[in-house]
Formats: C-alpha cells, sequence, structure tokens
C-alpha cells in the first residue's frame, strides 16, 4: 500500500458510490461502521478504511487487498452509518475492479460456466433431466404424495421456478420441499430444462452485466414457455 | 415488467397458507426454534427497495410453531450469518468461521434447537460452521422445508 506516493487525482472515481455520487466523501470517519462490522479486525479491515481508500483515489489499493472479499456486503455498516454512505454497494464495486482472474475462490469459474453452458455446475441438461426424475420417483414414494412428478419445461404452466444448483448436486433431498408444497397446494408449476440456474454469481463478482444476462434469460425461458408468474427462491 | 408477475417465498407460502390450498399442523416440532433474518432479504432489501420482509416469514413461523423466538438483535439490526456476498465460494474459510461466531452467540443464548432460515446462503454456512462451535445438535431448516414438513396430506 503506497504511503507517501502522491495521489493522483484523475483515479478519483467520485461516482464509486453508485447511487450517490461524492457519497464515499461525505465519511465523517465516526467509526460506527467499523463497530458494527463483525469482522472489523480481521486482516486489518474495516469499512470505515475502504470508504476512505475511495475517497482518496487509492481504488486500486482497495481493489487489491483481501477487505472486500472478507466483508459479506451484509450491510450492517450502511445500517449504522450517519451519512447513509453506501458501504456494501461501493464493496461491490470495488469488487468489480479485479481482474477476472484474481477473483478468489471458485467464482469466477462458476459464472463463466453459468454464462456458457446455463448452470454454474456445467451439467448438461440430459443429466439435469436424469436427476430431476430421479428425485421426483422417490417423492412419489412418499406416503401422501402418490402419482408425483415434476413438470419439465410445461409449456402454459402457472408458475416457473428457478433451481439453486447445490440442489442437484450435493444436496437433492432439499429439492422435495418445494416440490412437495407445490403438489398439496395443487400448483401448476414447472421447470426449465436449460438455464433454471437460480444463482447469479455476478451478483458477488461485481459483474452488473451478467447478472443482467442470466436474469434475461431466465424471463427468456418465460417467454418460451408462456408462464407469466417465477419464483426465484435463490 | 407488467407482464411478468414475481412471488418471493413468502407471498407464496402466505397465499398456500391463508387460501386454504395447504394446511398446517403446529404440534409437530415442539422443540425451540429462532428465526435469522438473511441480510438481503431484509436489511437491504429495505433500502435498496424500500421494502424489507420481516414480519412475513414470522407469520408463517407462527402457523407452523409454539415456540419460537427472535434473536436479539433482529430485522435492521440482524447479524449476518457469515455466509453472504460469495463467502461460501471465496476460499476464505478462516475469516467466514471467525464471522459466524456472533450468530451462534445469538443462537446459544436464545436457548434454540432450531434455527429456521429462507436462504441458501445462510442454510449453507450454519451447517458447515454449527460443530465449529461445539453445537452439532442445531438443527437447521429452511423456512419452506418447515412448511412442508408441518403439512396436513388429505
Amino acid at each position: 500500500m503506497p504511503s507517501s506516493e502522491p495521489i493522483e487525482l484523475t483515479s478519483l472515481d467520485l461516482a464509486r458510490c453508485r447511487s450517490w455520487p461524492y457519497s464515499q466523501d461525505h465519511c465523517v470517519t465516526c467509526g460506527l461502521c467499523a463497530s458494527s462490522c463483525p469482522v472489523s479486525g480481521v486482516d486489518g479491515f474495516d469499512p470505515r478504511k475502504l470508504i476512505r481508500l475511495i475517497s482518496l483515489g487509492l481504488d486500486e489499493a482497495a481493489a487489491e487487498s483481501r477487505w472486500p472479499w472478507i466483508c459479506t456486503l451484509c450491510g450492517k455498516c450502511e445500517n449504522a452509518c450517519p451519512m447513509e454512505i453506501d458501504i456494501a454497494d461501493a464493496v461491490r464495486r470495488v469488487r468489480s475492479l479485479r481482474d477476472r482472474d484474481q477473483v478468489p475462490g471458485i467464482l469466477q469459474q462458476g459464472l463463466e460456466a453459468a454464462l456458457e453452458a446455463g448452470n454454474n455446475l456445467r451439467l448438461p441438461t440430459e443429466d439435469f433431466i436424469f436427476i430431476i426424475e430421479d428425485v421426483a420417483e422417490e417423492v412419489a414414494e412418499e406416503p401422501g404424495f402418490e402419482g408425483f412428478t415434476a413438470p419439465i419445461d410445461k409449456k402454459g404452466a402457472r408458475l416457473l421456478t428457478t433451481i439453486h444448483n447445490k440442489l442437484v448436486n450435493t444436496h437433492t433431498e432439499d429439492l422435495k420441499h418445494w416440490w412437495k408444497i407445490f403438489h398439496a397446494a395443487g400448483e401448476d408449476w414447472t421447470i426449465s430444462s436449460v438455464n433454471w440456474e437460480g444463482t447469479s454469481w455476478g451478483y458477488f463478482t461485481g459483474d452488473d452485466r451478467a447478472i443482467k444476462t442470466m436474469a434475461g434469460r431466465i424471463v427468456e425461458q418465460m417467454e418460451t414457455l408462456s408462464i407469466n408468474t417465477l419464483l426465484w427462491p435463490e | 415488467m407488467e407482464k411478468y408477475n414475481f412471488v418471493t417465498v413468502f407471498d407464496l407460502l402466505i397465499d398456500y397458507i391463508k387460501s386454504g390450498r395447504i394446511r398446517l399442523d403446529k404440534n409437530r416440532f415442539p422443540q425451540r426454534a429462532c428465526y435469522h433474518d438473511p441480510c438481503n432479504y431484509g436489511r437491504r432489501a429495505q433500502r435498496r427497495f424500500g421494502r424489507g420482509f420481516f414480519e412475513e416469514p414470522r407469520w408463517i413461523l407462527d402457523q407452523c410453531m409454539n415456540d419460537w423466538v427472535d434473536l436479539h438483535p433482529n430485522r435492521m439490526d440482524q447479524v449476518c450469518c457469515g455466509g453472504g456476498g460469495g463467502a461460501l465460494t471465496t476460499g476464505y474459510n478462516e475469516e467466514r468461521i471467525f464471522y459466524g461466531r456472533r450468530k451462534m452467540e445469538q443462537i446459544k443464548a436464545a436457548g434454540a434447537q432450531m434455527v429456521v432460515i429462507p436462504c441458501h446462503s445462510c442454510h449453507g454456512q450454519l451447517n458447515n460452521i454449527k460443530t465449529e462451535y461445539a453445537m452439532e445438535d442445531l438443527e437447521v431448516k429452511y423456512l419452506w422445508e418447515l412448511v412442508a414438513d408441518c403439512m396436513v396430506l388429505s
């Protein structure tokens, strides 16, 4: 982190807090955000420091640090902030400044899979359908759910639901809860065989365009299947 | 956007319950439960969209259980579970587990054997860290899982 280097004024981004330009400059350094944050002190992080970095135009230093990723975007800091600075939003913007190959963990990998293959797991459609049908058969064996099926690509259904990728991966048992409720309620529902992914990791990586692409695909599926109501439990 | 209708998990469950499309037995889970407000359904939705979902899940819990309590603090002041913002996937696990200590303290103080949650990230995080805090017996339950388990089938 540069200490005695002069600050390059051209690097100041006055709109880093997008919903309110200059917002970061209203920071009164009171420290309420730092006190409210559950991970203040971890790796030297606290929200106030991050806002000060942005305010000073040291965005790059902020983006290179682990701080924006230790933060969970929970918003306790901005809830406490007397100047109403959108701190969590700013953190997300700083995340977006990282080179995409420097995004930590499996986030970018999962997001790229989703953009290319329609879901974070790159699960082929036939495997997806196999899993759905297999779990549906298990539900149908339970008392009270005789004859249960999970409708895939049902045109004109009332309700489309998205799926969290972990439910067709390691947590298939958890697919059953909503399905049982739909069955008992006599809901006319369906799942899409493509672009069914409900998680949107662009939210975590700071990639607004990816979020828009993925949401757009869900709407496309609603259009293709003539469905006007969406449940997006993720 | 007029063309499309979006329902939240809360709207849909409340609709099914109020219209009588599903019936619930609230005596199946006698243990004490607590409710955790996920940041994005609560505090952040309130700030971003002027509409946080605080009372809806609590109403649903009232239909499912006799003994559930709120954590302290709650609603706008609720403490994050530590699994938000992609924390379960960044690989910063030590930080994430440390983050969760406040949530576990809240749950312990509430004397709850079950925590009910309407969020996949919170669910994953609490199930993942409960052993770290010697709370292996804590049942981590999705709100819709609780509803499904309370349904009276005809």
